[in-house]
């Protein structure tokens, strides 16, 4: 109750607040009395309180009226030198932005990708271990798997989606090659031999530029890299470049079913019974699914067997018995003096004193969590000193 | 000891007394019996940490959790382990969460070049671009700008897709684990930008990391005015390393990828940047062969956590009450109601949300369950957003987009509980082509 009033009183700081309140999104103050509270005309338990979207902003949670109204300005930092920026700005974009002067061939790719990028991505770029492929075959034949869709069999043939067949733009693969590979010592590629990994990776792909065949003696360079065209360039929605590329996002994004989501018509009221097509049945996983889960799965809270290991007495002195026994008010590590009047009763009798305690002020074991043995060996590192 | 141990049976045997009282004169039975049954051992006997030191305060600087929780972690499986678990992702126990805030240490973790770690005093924030001033940030001016705190969850766009074509993983770990919830301290971009002077022309915003992928995503410019953050803090401390410290940005409710991490530039420009993430990964296939690319908001989903296949019904009794619980999310608004199915999607009734109810947040939701023992039923949750959308069925959404997107699945998930009370991912679907939505 309490933090719902406070909740109030911040809202009213600001007019948009207002309006938001006054739009009923807060809903009805919850009784304390009744675990059950409408909020925002919906049922919530535990307290629950709602801070909606409205027209995509959300709402008095979203404002730091700090920063609006005292503080519209700041300007903290400072502004970077031209060599920083050239040493930070390193993006490659389609039309040839940020991409270096250069070349190299795809016999010289090949011997680079044999001794730096085979181990992982495979001979031929054919992928591996877990890493990309890089080439399934001839690009353009491949590019018209992308309208395969395995609905029934998943052993059907599947869209292929490697470089030559999938990427829109070959741009993307200079500047991850530059960037990112070799993957363990990234950043050490010359612009000369991306070049040739490049033109090594269009030739494994079955490639053209401007019609002729990226092969083994290719010269790939700066000029004729801006002429690749991508097979599948045209595939992909919504079309993000130019002057409209937002505009064209907001409009896909604004309907639906381009991108496979339910959208409830104002005013429509939401399926509450038969919400399932007649054909639809209960699928199950098959062949046991995928469980090489690490670690294992379990939710067992048993603490695992703990391996013996020997005691270190001189770390639990340290750590438990040098508060007394270090300050003089138990016998001294190491001093046959302090120690004669406890051996004289025999070293069973001391031993038992010190496992349960003593009157005296010795806690049991001293307080340590050790078993009978080990507590035995730290009694004797007090008596010997080592 | 043995006076206090007498003490103790005395209140007990006074309150065994007065709750049999109250219990007969409702049922007129008595639940309780003092001889019927044998005395619970762990009432009866002293335990090893009621008389023995604890530890001491000195112990455990940074704390960890009881020893007892050591299965609750992140976990990997090989089929998602690219470059030796360095391009990679391992996912939260959501099975385990409470509330909804994901502890720093179980928060997923995905990176594409491993886990960097970022000297702090090295750390430098460029912005540039289509900006007339410029500017570069230390990690402490960076935090002098005035602070947000807000909750929001991040998933990866790949949760739940490896079950486009039938139901893979017999575990909500697997199925719905990869995302979490965290509590982010930050600065919102735009008040850094209220004094670089963007220019109308900038449309598109590159965010690119300083680990040795250099993880890049192109972000359009609405999503940077309206709520995107640059964070330093999670759940009250530092960013995690495997959440980008020192600094990441956080683009609430969209796509985990791209709020990139270990943030080092963001760039504004006319034109987007096709960076490797958000054109060989990222993009969804459609049956048509378009593919769907700048995939942004995570859409509206929910899964039940209890009970699970992790977390199944074999020990309950019949007419036991439980709490049938589980998390409801939304990149587009905030969650305006869950509904609850036994008969796996074909008839709804509504359960209850709980506690905060955040936009762009995990939010908690409840129906309280009388099981029959033995009993048969087909779990499903449905959820809605403010935003006016509503989970789809299986059929809904592959009839739309097919069955190779990989990215962006939220059709309603079910778990089966068998006659025993164990709990199966199962799918509940058309398995041929659908055509019609």
């Amino acid at each position: 109750m309490l933090k719902f009033n406070k909740k109030l009183m911040l809202s009213a700081s600001t007019a948009a607040a207002l309006a938001v309140l006054t739009a009923g999104c807060m809903g009805g103050s919850p009784s304390t009395s009744d675990t059950t509270t409408e909020v925002n005309g919906k049922a919530t338990i535990d307290g629950g309180s709602t801070y909606p979207v409205v027209n995509n902003k959300t709402s008095d949670y979203y404002v730091n009226p700090q920063v609006a109204k005292d503080a519209p300005k700041i300007y903290n930092g400072r502004v970077p030198t031209a060599n920083e920026l050239a040493a930070w700005d390193k993006d490659i974009m389609p039309d040839g932005t940020g991409l270096p002067e250069g070349s190299g061939t795809a016999d010289e790719g090949s011997d680079i990708y044999d001794a730096k990028c085979v181990s992982c991505h495979g001979d031929f770029g054919s992928g591996g271990g877990g890493y990309p492929a890089l080439s399934k075959g001839n690009a353009y034949d491949l590019q018209k798997t992308l309208t395969n869709n395995r609905w029934k069999d998943p052993d059907a043939d599947g869209p292929v989606r490697v470089f030559g067949s999938y990427w829109p733009q070959a741009s993307t693969l200079f500047w991850y090659i530059k960037d990112g590979m070799p993957h363990p010592f990234s950043k050490s590629l010359t612009d000369d031999e991306v070049y040739s990994l490049v033109a090594y990776i269009l030739s494994i792909n079955e490639m053209k530029i401007d019609g002729v065949e990226v092969d083994d003696d290719y010269v790939l360079n700066r000029d004729k890299f801006l002429k690749i065209k991508m097979p599948n360039r045209d595939g992909f929605i919504p079309k993000i470049d130019g002057p409209h590329g937002l505009d064209n996002v907001r409009a896909f994004y604004a309907n639906p079913t381009n991108f496979g989501a339910q959208n409830l018509k104002k005013g429509a009221v939401r399926c509450m019974t038969n919400c399932q097509k007649e054909s639809a049945r209960t699928i199950y996983i098959k062949n046991g699914g995928i469980k090489d889960f690490l670690p294992p799965m379990s939710d067992v809270r048993d603490l695992p067997a703990e391996k013996k290991v020997a005691v270190n007495a001189a770390a639990i002195y340290a750590d438990t018995c040098k508060m007394c026994h270090g300050n003089g008010v138990g016998p001294a590590l190491g001093s046959k003096s302090d120690w004669a009047p406890y051996v004289a009763e025999g070293m069973d009798t001391l031993y038992k004193k010190g496992i349960h305690g003593t009157d005296a002020g010795m806690p049991a074991k001293g307080g340590a969590s050790l078993s009978d043995a080990d507590f035995k060996t730290v009694v004797d590192y007090l008596i010997n000193g080592k | 000891m043995d006076n206090k141990k007498s003490n103790q049976e005395i209140d007990r045997r006074d309150f065994f007394k007065k709750a049999a009282a109250s219990v007969t004169a409702i049922a007129g039975t008595s639940l309780i019996s003092s001889n019927a049954r044998a005395d619970d051992p762990a009432i009866m006997n002293n335990v090893p940490w009621g008389q023995k030191w604890g530890d001491p305060v000195t112990k455990n600087r940074y704390g960890m959790p009881s020893k007892y929780e050591h299965n609750v972690l992140r976990r990997n499986t090989k089929l998602l382990a690219s470059g030796n678990f360095r391009a990679s992702i391992a996912v939260t126990p959501i099975q385990e969460s409470m509330g909804i805030i994901t502890p720093n240490g179980l928060f997923f973790s995905r990176s594409h070049g491993g886990v960097a770690h970022v000297d702090p005093s090295m750390y430098r924030l460029m912005i540039h671009g289509l900006v007339e001033k410029p500017i570069v940030l230390t990690l402490e001016q960076l935090k002098r700008y005035p602070s947000v705190t807000r909750t929001h969850f991040i998933e990866c766009p790949a949760n739940g897709g490896q079950e486009w074509r039938g139901p893979q993983f017999n575990s909500v770990q697997f199925a719905k684990g990869f995302m979490s919830c965290a509590e982010w301290t930050g600065v919102y971009l735009k008040t850094i930008l209220a004094d670089l002077g963007l220019d109308p022309k900038a449309q598109w915003m590159l965010a690119e990391g300083s680990d040795n992928s250099e993880m890049g995503r192109s972000i359009p410019i609405d999503k940077v005015l309206d709520d995107a953050m640059i964070v330093w803090g999670q759940n009250g401390e530092a960013l995690r390393p495997e959440q980008g410290y020192p600094v990441r940005i956080l683009l609430p409710g969209w796509e985990g990828n791209l709020c990139v991490k270990w943030l080092k530039r963001l760039e504004f420009s006319a034109e987007p940047w096709y960076a490797k993430e958000e054109t060989s990964k990222y993009t969804a296939l459609t049956p048509s062969g378009k593919a769907i690319q700048h995939f942004y908001a995570n859409e509206v989903n929910s899964t039940v956590t209890s009970p699970s296949p992790e977390i199944d019904w074999t020990s309950l009794k019949d007419g036991d009450i439980v709490e049938i619980q589980g998390l409801a999310w939304s990149g587009m608004g905030t969650i305006t109601g869950v509904d609850i199915s036994f008969d796996g999607g074909r008839n709804y009734v509504e359960a209850k949300l709980k506690g905060l109810v955040l936009p762009k947040s995990w939010t908690r939701w409840s129906y309280m369950h009388t099981y029959k023992k033995g009993e048969k039923l087909i779990l499903a949750s449905r959820a809605m957003d403010d935003a006016g959308y509503i989970q789809p069925t299986i059929d809904q959404e592959v009839g739309l987009v097919g069955v190779e997107c990989v990215y962006h699945r939220n059709a309603v998930e079910t778990w089966e509980v068998t006659k025993s009370g164990k709990i199966n991912h199962v799918e509940i679907r058309t398995m041929k082509e659908v055509k019609d939505a």
